[in-house]
């Protein structure tokens, strides 16, 4: 490599080399060959973490790119010029804006992302070029973070990280393939940065880096001052998010019994609620058009209060992204959590002005009881009563002639989930399809359906008969983790059921389910799934399996819990754990600073410099020689050299004198003469350590001193 | 292909503030005197470019993480800041409590380049990789050492002018592991260089002096066997000298050194040139230096003020030569 080339590795671009004759010459200008492979394997793994949410041309478009750069491995690459070039770019820009257009979301900007890595791939010949790559790189591994989370996405974050890091030392670390340097280099530097380029080298250098920075990293994760809401949002993508929705036609929930995927996780503080009690409310459904039913879009009012009893509940919820904007609850709950914005609704709702788009907790109080305490408004009870009219004629006349025949409204309840219980109606996920009457389809027709078809249909009798009814989508049951002490509540435990207004007894949780399948409700209120449900399920009902999978269940929370939940409100709850409550943001200085000067003291009292300790071999096989001597007269003066010292020694004692002569002429000339080879330094070594000084038994030659006779 | 122009950052320091810099550095640090080790806190360190840039490219990883609270994003961000603030260290250790034992200057003839050798020495356990040591006049040089070393570094610097040529300030750099921080640390060595000046012009040498007897001559010519005594080889040596025929024999490289006859030399005057420029004259008399040594015989250099008496070899080379080069200065 070219002295010029190293001093823009110095320099870093404050004397930016143009690609001038020497640049084309058998290495790229500026980088180490070595680097190159590094860089494309970091860029390449970055593409792939992010290979679910770009687009589909992203993957082979970066393949190609870096094949085609690879195989220009050892040469600068000719960029592909002219107008096929500009075409391409075109082409690929436009792809990725449409993408952008269309999705606008993470994945769209990772799209793009990875276009501008290969095509600066394509044109990469300097240093400069290689950092915006590697850039590219690292903003595609932080896309891929934004995005998915999952714990065992971990370690792939981890190796690409620890990748990018790599060749982030391949690249400052140059090399000692390149061309010889002009003259000016040291002597012994032809092969500078050689030593640093292997790939254990660099490996070992960026696992160390990122093992001493992962304490820093902790640090700042838990006290660096987080936000307590965004303040600009990318607009998310449709992801197909599984679980609840704003609407329920027949066969919607059918769907979600597929998914083995957690909907929520509830911590309790003290006992749980028994099994039947375990309906968790989410969006309220009043709107119906004969076919499915929706949410009514407008607010109307303040709920109406409640008269709770039986004992309170108090717990803390983690909810999974959803597409809703409803805080799961137990039934019913109390007030709003005063950690997230949120506000309660006519039908006691727990609205979030936003739908999740990742994890968030929150803790309420929910009562087993409830009574409404004032009648039902107006504007409430008409729409709660309404229904198309023109839709499942017959349902409606079969609910006036089970009106006509009962005393009041509880009766008729009671009549019309008779009818249900004694009709022949079989519970099944796999049900026939139902046509635009879906009521009357179900009742007249297919008898065959589970619990939103029974929910639609009992609350269509309902608004038929004058009982005002409406449709509860949420969950139902919940699997007990004892590793994790909580409740994990899957979306595979979605349920509908129905509210029906009764004078005097205000709201009423109506489950017409329960009638047409006591068995498979229990079933579910058991934390087992459905028959029909997935092979994973079926799976679970061996004992072991159970364990292993709510152990690895309980990790999951945990991490969800902890790490990726960790946010402005755990920040705070941390620091009042810590006693430091009550300043915010000067307990976070000083937290930041102490331990962020700890750390660097640590760092650099790991890298201080340390001496090699052990002297080399020859020094080593001397001292041995004078401490065989021992101390006193014998001992070697600090002026004295090898020669002078044996020959004093040997005037005092003559039995040795010639032995140690030849030792010390053979010592000096190892030491002064030519350079000796490790062999020669081995025999010498072994000399001394056979050399016996031949002295009277019992008499050390220190203890004996002066002049011998 | 070398032009100073790439070696700017490491040249004298032309703007004001560089240079006031420079001096703060020199009234803080002093004189170097050698042996020398490299103190912490001697040894500067600044990001580079690219240092800022990754400062950015974290900042706005920062601000994603921050404004999605999303861990993992943060996670990563906090990680790259420590490995950078570790490389940061990396940087600086690679030039702290390096030794340096030895630095001298060659002398060279004007126009031409001479070298600077340095004695580094590591000690240290790690590799210090990524070494660079330049100066104004000098191309930097680049290095590595690996534990436990020591190793002389050369570096090739442009002569000037004749006189003497003084070192001002050595810059040994590094901009390992990442190249997002230069350590650097300014060397004030006792360093300085005669220039000699030009070899330059044609005349012939002056006649002899003191004739020797011509059978003696003839044979000192004519045959080996006439040496006074032989020594080994040294570099410098003029080939001439050199006892060919024992070395044809299988013998060592030895040097013939001949009984100079009394008297038999030239006599190199300043008079001799005075119808020539002064620099063209010390030019003309430093190519008859040259000249004579080559032949291996005896000179003498008379100088207004200055006499060298008549003697040949290295010693009478270079006093000649460095007399020639601080002649009037």
């Amino acid at each position: 490599m070219s002295t010029r080339t190293w001093l823009q590795v110095l320099t870093v671009g404050r004397s930016r080399a143009r690609a001038g004759p020497e640049a084309r010459g058998s290495t790229p200008a500026g980088v180490p060959v070595q680097a190159i492979g590094w860089v494309l394997a970091g860029f390449l793994g970055a593409v792939a973490l992010n290979l679910h949410h770009t687009a589909l041309w992203c993957a082979p478009l970066a393949l190609g790119t870096a094949a085609w750069r690879a195989r220009a491995w050892r040469r600068r690459p000719q960029p592909p010029g002219g107008l096929l070039y500009t075409a391409v770019v075109v082409v690929l820009a436009l792809a990725a804006l449409l993408d952008f257009r269309t999705g606008g979301s993470l994945g769209a900007a990772a799209s793009l992302l990875v276009v501008m890595g290969a095509l600066k791939l394509s044109e990469t010949t300097q240093r400069r070029d290689w950092l915006i790559v590697m850039s590219t790189a690292l903003f595609l591994l932080l896309a891929a973070c934004l995005d998915a989370q999952a714990l065992w996405r971990l370690p792939l974050y981890g190796a690409e990280l620890w990748l990018l890091c790599t060749a982030l030392y391949a690249l400052g670390a140059g090399t000692g393939s390149g061309a010889a340097s002009s003259g000016s280099t040291a002597g012994a530097g032809t092969q500078t940065g050689a030593q640093a380029a292997r790939a254990t080298v660099l490996l070992t250098a960026s696992a160390r880096s990122l093992a001493a920075a992962l304490p820093l990293a902790v640090l700042l994760f838990l006290f660096f001052p987080r936000l307590p809401g965004a303040f600009w949002a990318l607009p998310q993508g449709d992801q197909a998010l599984t679980g609840l929705g704003n609407e329920m036609s027949p066969g919607s929930i059918a769907h979600l019994y597929e998914s083995d995927a957690a909907a929520l996780r509830v911590r309790f503080d003290g006992p749980l609620p028994p099994p039947a009690q375990r309906y968790w409310r989410g969006p309220v459904l009043h709107d119906f058009d004969g076919y499915s039913w929706s949410r009514h879009p407008l607010a109307l009012g303040a709920p109406p209060p409640l008269q709770y009893g039986g004992l309170p509940y108090r717990y803390e919820v983690t909810l999974e992204p959803n597409q809703h904007n409803v805080l799961i609850a137990l039934e019913m709950p109390q007030g709003t959590p005063g950690t997230l914005p949120s506000f309660d609704t006519f039908d006691y709702q727990l609205i979030t002005p936003r739908p999740a788009l990742r994890a968030i907790s929150y803790r309420l109080v929910s009562y087993p009881e409830y009574h409404s305490t004032e009648p039902l408004p107006q504007i409430v009870r008409q729409m709660d009563l309404w229904y198309p009219p023109r839709r499942n004629p017959r349902s409606a006349k079969l609910a006036k002639q089970l009106r006509a025949g009962a005393r009041d409204d509880a009766a008729f309840v009671t009549a019309a989930l008779d009818y249900l219980r004694h009709g022949g109606f079989k519970y099944t996920l796999e049900p026939p399809r139902l046509g635009l009457n879906s009521v009357d389809d179900l009742l007249f027709g297919t008898r065959q359906g589970f619990c939103e078809h029974y929910a639609s249909a009992f609350a269509m009798l309902m608004r038929a008969g004058g009982v005002p009814a409406r449709v509860v989508t949420g969950y139902l049951g919940g699997e007990w983790n004892r590793f994790g002490n909580y409740l994990l509540i899957r979306q595979s435990d979605a349920h509908a059921w129905d509210e029906v207004w009764l004078q005097g007894q205000g709201w009423v949780r109506v489950d017409p389910t329960s009638v047409v399948s006591p068995a498979s409700l229990a079933e579910q209120l058991d934390g087992l799934q459905p028959a029909l449900a997935g092979p994973t399920s079926r799976l679970r009902s061996a004992s072991w399996i159970l364990t292993s999978v709510q152990a690895l269940q309980a990790v999951n929370a945990w991490w969800q819990d902890q790490v990726i939940g960790f946010n402005f409100n755990r920040q705070l709850d941390l620091i009042g754990k810590l006693g430091l409550g009550h300043q915010q943001w000067q307990a976070l200085v000083w937290l930041l600073a102490v331990g962020g000067a700890l750390w660097l003291a640590l760092v650099a009292w790991s890298l201080r410099p340390r001496v090699w300790a052990r002297p080399d071999p020859l020094a080593r096989a001397w001292h041995r020689l004078e401490h065989k001597l021992g101390r006193g007269v014998t001992a070697r003066a600090p002026h004295e050299g090898p020669i002078a010292y044996a020959e004093r020694v040997g005037a005092l004692h003559p039995e040795f004198a010639r032995s140690l002569h030849a030792l010390a002429r053979r010592y000096a000339r190892l030491r002064y003469g030519p350079a000796a080879g490790p062999a020669e330094v081995e025999r010498f070594r072994r000399a001394v350590q056979l050399w016996r000084p031949r002295l009277r038994r019992g008499q050390s030659p220190a203890s004996r001193g002066g002049p011998s006779g | 292909m070398l032009s100073s122009k790439p070696f700017r950052f490491l040249s004298e320091p032309r703007t004001a503030g560089a240079r006031a810099v420079g001096a703060w550095a020199r009234a803080r640090q002093g004189e170097d005197a050698l042996p020398l080790t490299l103190r912490p806190r001697r040894v500067y360190i600044l990001p580079t470019r690219t240092g800022i840039g990754a400062a950015v490219l974290l900042f706005l990883m920062l601000l994603a993480g921050l404004n999605y609270n999303n861990s993992m994003a943060l996670m990563l961000c906090f990680l790259l800041a420590g490995v950078s603030l570790v490389s940061m260290y990396e940087c600086h250790r690679t030039l702290a409590g390096l030794k340096l034992h030895a630095a001298a200057a060659e002398s060279a003839f004007a126009g031409t380049s001479g070298h600077i050798t340095l004695h580094f020495d590591n000690e240290d356990r790690r590799t210090r990789a990524l070494l660079a040591v330049g100066c104004a006049q000098a191309a930097p040089s680049l290095f590595d050492l690996p534990p436990a070393a020591m190793r002389p570094v050369r570096l090739l610097y442009q002569a000037g002018t004749r006189g003497r040529q003084r070192i001002n300030r050595l810059e040994l750099a590094t901009a390992a592991p990442l190249g997002l921080f230069r350590a650097w640390c300014w060397l004030h060595l006792p360093l300085e260089a005669v220039i000699y000046p030009a070899p330059h012009g044609k005349r012939p040498l002056p006649p002899p002096r003191g004739e020797p007897l011509e059978g003696h001559r003839r044979a000192h010519e004519s045959s080996d066997e006439d040496w006074a005594w032989l020594r080994p080889f040294r570099e410098g040596d003029a080939p001439r000298s050199v006892a060919w025929k024992a070395y044809a024999h299988g013998g060592p490289l030895l040097v013939a050194h001949y009984e100079a006859p009394a008297g038999a030399h030239r006599l190199l005057d300043f008079a001799l040139v005075q119808d020539l420029p002064l620099e063209q004259r010390l030019s003309q008399l430093t190519q008859w230096v040259l000249d004579c040594e080559h032949r291996g015989e005896s000179y003498a250099l008379s100088l207004p003020g200055t006499r060298l008496p008549a003697l040949h070899g290295p010693a009478q080379r270079r006093a000649c030569l460095e007399a020639l080069a601080l002649y009037g200065l």
